[in-house]
């Protein structure tokens, strides 16, 4: 291997996922400008980031391959080398 | 949240108009009749008001209740997880390396013994020269006195810290948990484990820890003292497999999970034998049963009439 730069796969699915998972982000967004300007520390947006978070998540574990991790590295180092 | 508040609203006014209308009843009447309908309507009154109470609390709560819980854990497809699947012993081989050099400083695993590893994870000779790596304290000698000695395979594994309030004290009062059987006392805990050692984030927005704490969302209440162990590289393998943050959760939760149940591929391939094995006999069992009662079964009965 020439360049010894590991990817970690569990990253780089969560990566692939975002596209999936637009809406949630959308709605986590707009709830970070809602709150931009509170100053009483009550308000959070955890239960968009939640949201977000758990369709990422359930895609990446979806995306599982039942073969080895390495797999997936060998396949990203590959291909986008 | 609005939803709730608007609900509350409308409960609101069906109580003040219920707590209207019942002195109102017994007012206008002064019958017995009608002071039994006061009364009952009273009961219904107070019946409705526990269950607003219930519906209001629960509405109140529920917004707690997400961080509270931490966010629930994806299942992850584990090598091990068939019902005639076994570990993978190279996984509890890295696992164990990860646990040695990232872990082992904070976390104890005092029921597990070097000799349990031996056709685990390590050969005899390989646990026996990691055993005697540790120092040990032994039993007094002869003169009474207390000794230490290099670690043997019958050694339980080392512990971080002498007590409890020696490791609270070490971690700004937090107590890191002995891992021998964590991944069987949380809930889903090796799906738990994975997603909380890979699942450090930064908070959202509105949300700050305090000094000392990390963010985890996994966490119950998302405030954990832990902070992220599990970096690319932190660990070099034995066997060459790039460590990645992935690989290392991956690896250290198989460790985990056979360290909690060492006997799965023994109780998996005696659950399948016997399961199967029962079911012949369950279908022997209905076969002999529905013979001998055929007679029973099959007998008629005449009603004669009398003449």
């Amino acid at each position: 291997m020439a360049e010894e730069e590991v990817v970690d796969p569990k990253k780089y699915l969560e990566e692939s996922c975002k596209p999936k998972c637009v809406k949630p982000l959308l709605e986590y967004q707009a709830c970070v400008k809602r709150i931009q300007g509170d100053d009483s520390g009550h308000k959070h947006c955890t239960g968009q980031y939640f949201d977000y978070w758990s369709c990422i998540d359930k895609c990446v574990s979806s995306f599982d391959f039942p073969f080895s991790v390495h797999f997936v590295i060998f396949l990203y180092v590959m291909i986008l080398r | 949240m609005v939803g709730g508040g608007f609900i509350q609203q409308i409960l609101r006014r069906k109580l003040h108009s219920q707590s209207l209308a019942t002195p109102v009843r017994s007012w206008l009447s002064s019958t017995k009749a009608n002071v039994d309908a006061g009364s009952s309507g009273v009961r219904a009154f107070a019946l409705l008001g526990a269950g607003v109470t219930g519906l209001l609390s629960f509405s109140t709560v529920a917004s707690a209740d997400e961080a509270e819980h931490g966010l629930a854990c994806p299942d992850y497809p584990w090598p091990h997880d068939g019902i005639l699947s076994s570990y993978d012993h190279a996984s509890i081989r890295r696992g164990h390396q990860v646990y040695q050099q990232v872990c082992a400083s904070c976390h104890s695993m005092s029921l597990i013994s070097y000799r349990d590893l031996v056709g685990v994870a390590y050969t005899e000779e390989e646990a026996k020269a990691m055993a005697a790596e540790i120092e040990v304290v032994d039993g007094p000698n002869d003169e009474g006195e207390m000794f230490t000695r290099p670690g043997k395979l019958s050694d339980r594994l080392p512990q971080p810290y002498a007590n409890e309030s020696a490791a609270r004290f070490a971690n700004g009062g937090a107590y890191p948990p002995d891992l021998s059987l964590i991944t069987k006392a949380r809930h889903n805990g090796q799906n738990y484990v994975f997603a909380l050692l890979t699942g450090y984030r930064d908070p959202p927005a509105g949300i700050s820890i305090r000094e000392g704490l990390h963010y985890n969302p996994y966490f119950p209440g998302g405030a954990i003292a832990m902070p992220k162990m599990l970096n690319d590289e932190a660990v070099e393998y034995e066997d060459g497999v790039p460590a990645t943050e992935a690989q290392m959760g991956k690896d250290v939760v198989s460790f985990l999970s056979w360290a909690a149940e060492p006997e799965m591929e023994e109780r998996k391939l005696m659950g399948f034998k016997w399961i199967f094995l029962l079911s012949l006999a369950l279908l022997q069992a209905a076969y002999y049963r529905r013979l001998k009662w055929s007679v029973l079964k099959s007998r008629k009965l005449v009603l004669d009439v009398v003449n």
